[in-house]
């Protein structure tokens, strides 16, 4: 619509354009008219006296043209005529607009892919408004040997409602939970995401319900009935969007809970369900439960007066039941810390980019510098008959804003093919409520880079083309063969020494995550992946006995399975990359701090992995619960190399009685987290049901099979079905694609930066071989008659060379000092790689630098093979 | 290479067109034979650039325009002063004026 207004808007212009120009023609034929009356009144002949007025006049055609370019419309019209040329001249040249539009392609449809993520992930990520004014709040008891930062209890929250004025709005919540919940609904029970929240926390985001209302202090006191918010989609499609929603009951982790309203749509869509926070009467005044307290600042209120104002009312403190201290209260921005993930990935991706676009320029740059010297007889032409050199800039500067226009169209549609494979490499996930997409913001950046990159690759080649006003005569009279005269040879070589160091500091950083990652993929995991897969279930009732019933008969249910080799358990925070802690400690006055993991007797074996020392946990352990196994870093750290026959002491809740373990075996590291992670001393037991707490209850099974047999998910899925209690079943995936996952990251990231880093090097390439082969276009006939006066094919390909391993040479150079200091940005993305790694350093430069005087050597060896008498033609 | 010059020019020649209107509206030529009253030199190269400066100071909204008939019944378009353009002309003349001024008291000195 835009489009058809903008382009009436131009045909208007130029009819209207025409009017004025019959104008002016008419008022200035009545001037000469006039004035050859007069003449011929004072005796001149006819003819004499109009020519006497017309040379009185000037020249009618300049007056009518410098009369438009006052009135307007004239502008236009030479923008018009000189896009038309620009067009012509591009159709002429086919060969080199391919190149120059692909590669502008290239550079704005990865910038613009770029844009989109950045807008996705940094400027609308929030699905609130006002997102300065909210602010994460923590209490920090500083003490002589470490400084602990709390979470602030319900108590604070409240005194911080009464005694401050501070806050417009503060609440504690969880905009996601850390492992899914059982949501039953009549349709179905699922394993879904909920979210927490106390009452004025969703208000702080300034979220309130579509229907229904939000949560009251009421809903968070322990024994009340429990209340739960839908989220907008899943009202949608677990109820139909039924308003007659409110006051129904779902259950949660088997409890139930009464729907009192539905959250607006695109708030956290992940989340499906909120319920309301309830602290037992004992935690209220806790701190440190580890949940967010997120509060909105009244207008006008700092972070800084606020932390003041909050500390000076804030009692002291005492974690851990030591001496109370006073504590200071710190506020930080909830946008920094929600888009923190995003923004050094962003920052890296920008530099890769950037230098895309930058090496995208000078090759566009080159190319011009090559293809104008080939048009300094038309250029001189133009001058000669009075083009000034603004005029030659300015036609020239309209065909760079014409490719650069073409490139960012080509682009554009690269972009808007690719971008959902791209964004699928970035190595984040973007938020839910944001996803990356072609809208006016990311248009509008592209635009603007698009003029950037056409005055960045235009203006050189532009002003020192323009300069054959100086020297018409000489260039008119050596008929257009005296191309090379006013383009210094330097002015090349310069841009193939810039475009290999600009593809040296790219092609660094895309080695040193290549090289990062292999040796994150070669990382012993202690445990082989290969033929095991795990199930994720969870009995619905959320009682011990059924649980520990249930994957006790899974367990023999799966090892009855034929294609079943071995079996056993590990926790679900394990299997999704966490664990808990919960320091035992070892009779030997240490306790061990690390990893600990509830698994089953059958895991070890189910992944292959065998006792150091000791012994597996085995069946006739599981009543009593008492074994333990600890790793080969807590052996060592811990028991000096000896801990099997020690004990350790579970912590216990108070009033309980204490548990105690025998250590009956010792097995090698295991990374169950992923390689990323360094080995810490972990600790394994058995579940004791009899004191379980429910919510670490859910366990996965961890099958091995036999080797060579074909698996069925939906086989496994059936078998735990068909044991008893009424189950959910969550995702069946093999081990090694879990583990996957785990450097899923990572790969995406080598990925990208590789074929960034790719794409660089071939930009690099097809700017040092055009460049060169300019070069010998330009040098054919002084090669002719080198080569007519007996020079060999190795002393031309010689001198042509010659001019371009000085630039690539140079250019290595300076590229690996840029290197040097550029590529600590990737010093936190990197794996046991330094960012200065020399080994990578010397094989990009070796690489780079080879490749390139290869791509000069293609041209040269064309050279060599010139007939003279052709060549002497040439031109 | 004459662009400098014309930029010292156009002052003049402004100020001089509107001097040549302020009696009342005229159309080109008769602004052109005017000047010719006025100063033997500033249009004796190239008339037709008296155009591109009328349309400039028309842009400026000092003069405004319309086609009309003249006395021997020739279609025409017609230049008036605006208030703009007098009060520029006034403001001209009197710089004008305090310039040759004080070159005159340096001159007699």
């Amino acid at each position: 619509m835009r489009l058809l207004r903008s382009l009436l808007a131009t045909v208007r212009g130029l009819t209207r354009r025409n009017t004025i120009a019959n104008e002016i023609r008419e008022e200035m034929r009545f001037h000469v008219d006039m004035r050859s009356e007069e003449y011929l009144r004072s005796g001149l002949a006819p003819s004499e006296a109009r020519r006497a007025a017309v040379r009185r006049f000037g020249n009618p055609m300049v007056m009518q043209d410098r009369g438009y370019d006052v009135r307007g419309g004239g502008l236009m019209e030479t923008i018009l005529r000189d896009a038309t040329f620009a067009c012509r001249m591009l159709r002429k040249h086919p060969a080199f607009s391919a190149v120059a539009v692909l590669t502008l392609a290239l550079a704005i449809g990865v910038s613009t892919a770029l844009f989109s993520v950045i807008d996705a992930a940094l400027i609308r990520p929030v699905p609130y408004p006002h997102p300065e004014e909210l602010v994460t709040i923590s209490v920090s008891e500083p003490r002589p040997t470490q400084v602990s930062r709390l979470a602030p209890s319900m108590n604070d929250i409240r005194l911080w409602r009464t005694s401050t004025a501070v806050f417009s709005h503060i609440g504690m919540g969880r905009v996601a939970g850390f492992s899914p919940l059982i949501v039953e609904t009549n349709n179905a029970s699922q394993r879904l995401t909920v979210g927490s929240a106390s009452e004025d926390f969703l208000e702080a985001y300034g979220v309130s319900p579509v229907i229904g209302r939000g949560f009251s202090t009421d809903d968070t006191r322990e024994g009340q009935p429990k209340a739960a918010l839908l989220g907008y989609a899943f009202w949608q499609k677990e109820f139909g969007g039924d308003p007659g929603v409110l006051g129904r009951q779902i259950r949660i982790q088997n409890e139930a809970t009464t729907i009192v309203g539905v959250l607006p749509v695109g708030f956290y869509d992940r989340t499906v369900v909120w319920e309301a926070n309830q602290w037992p009467a004992a935690m209220v005044d806790r701190r440190g439960s580890g949940t967010p307290v997120i509060g909105r600042l009244k207008p006008g209120v700092t972070a800084a007066q606020a932390a003041k104002l909050l500390t000076d009312v804030t009692p002291a403190g005492s974690m851990l039941a030591r001496d109370p201290v006073p504590v200071r209260v710190e506020l930080d921005s909830l946008y920094h810390d929600e888009t923190a993930e995003y923004t050094s990935t962003v920052q890296t991706l920008s530099y890769a980019v950037g230098l895309i676009v930058l090496i995208a320029c000078i090759n566009v740059s080159g190319l011009l510098l090559a293809r104008g010297a080939t048009r300094h007889t038309e250029l001189a032409i133009r001058a000669s008959i009075g083009a000034g050199r603004g005029r030659l800039v300015r036609q020239m500067l309209t065909e760079s804003v014409i490719l650069a226009g073409a490139g960012a169209l080509l682009g554009l549609v690269l972009a808007w093919l690719f971008l959902d494979s791209l964004v699928a490499l970035i190595p984040f996930s973007l938020p839910a409520n944001s996803p990356a997409q072609l809208n006016v913001t990311v248009l509008t950046l592209s635009l603007g880079l698009t003029m950037v990159t056409a005055v960045l690759f235009g203006v050189v080649p532009a002003l020192k083309l323009s300069r054959v006003g100086r020297n018409i005569n000489t260039i008119l009279a050596a008929g257009g063969r005296s191309g090379s005269a006013p383009l210094s040879k330097r002015g090349g070589q310069m841009l193939i020494a810039a475009e290999v160091a600009l593809a040296l500091v790219l092609l660094a950083g895309s080695g040193l995550v290549l090289r990062s990652f292999s040796k994150l993929l070669a990382v012993d995991l202690g445990f082989t992946t290969d033929d095991v897969v795990t199930v994720e279930v969870e009995p619905v009732a959320q009682n011990s006995e059924v649980r520990r019933q249930y994957y006790a008969a899974l367990t023999e249910a799966y090892r009855a399975l034929p294609e079943v080799a071995a079996v056993g358990m590990l926790d679900q925070l394990s299997l999704g990359g966490g664990h808990s802690y919960s320091f035992p400690q070892a009779d030997t006055g240490t306790r061990i701090q690390g990893p600990l993991r509830t698994i089953s007797p059958g895991f070890f074996e189910a992944l292959g992995v065998r006792a150091i020392a000791g012994r597996l946990p085995e069946e006739s352990d599981v009543a009593a619960a008492d074994a333990a196994i600890v790793d080969v870093a807590s052996n060592d750290k811990f028991f000096a190399g000896g801990a099997v026959g020690h004990t350790l002491k579970m912590p216990t809740m108070a009033g309980k009685t204490p548990r105690f373990l025998r250590i009956v075996g010792v097995v090698p590291n295991l990374r169950l987290s992923g390689p990323e992670y360094r080995v810490q001393p972990e600790a394994y037991f058995l579940p004791d049901w009899s004191t379980e707490t429910l919510d670490q209850g859910a366990f996965s099974m961890v099958v091995r099979l036999r080797p060579g047999v074909s698996f069925s998910g939906e086989r496994f899925r059936k078998v735990a079905d068909g044991v008893g209690p009424k189950v959910v079943i969550g995702k069946i995936q093999s081990l090694s694609d879990i583990q996957g996952e785990r450097v899923s990251t990572q790969r995406n990231r080598t990925l990208l930066l590789s074929l960034l880093g790719g794409f660089g090097f071939l930009l690099t390439l097809v700017g040092i071989f055009s460049v060169t082969a300019y070069a010998v276009t330009r040098r054919t006939r002084e090669i002719g008659v080198r080569v007519a006066f007996g020079a060999t094919r190795t002393h031309i390909i010689g001198t042509i060379l010659g001019d371009a391993v000085w630039p690539v040479a140079i250019g290595v150079l300076v590229g690996l000092a840029a290197a040097y200091y550029g590529t600590t940005v990737l010093t936190k993305f990197l794996f046991e790689t330094t960012a200065r790694d020399p080994v990578t350093l010397a094989a990009v430069a070796s690489v780079l630098g080879i490749a390139a005087v290869l791509a000069a050597w293609l041209p040269a060896r064309r050279a060599a093979t010139l007939n003279p008498v052709t060549a002497l033609r040439a031109e | 290479m004459t662009r400098t010059n014309s930029d010292q020019l156009h002052g003049t020649l402004d100020m001089l067109v509107l001097k040549a209107l302020e009696a009342g509206p005229l159309h080109g030529y008769a602004v052109a034979v005017r000047l010719e009253a006025l100063s033997h030199d500033v249009l004796s190269v190239e008339e037709g650039s008296l155009y591109p400066a009328l349309y400039r100071m028309e842009r400026r909204e000092w003069l405004s325009s319309t086609w009309s008939v003249t006395d021997t019944g020739r279609r025409a378009r017609f230049y008036r002063l605006t208030r703009t353009g007098r009060s520029q002309l006034e403001a001209e003349t009197a710089s004008w004026a305090r310039l040759t001024g004080a070159v005159a008291s340096v001159l007699k000195a």
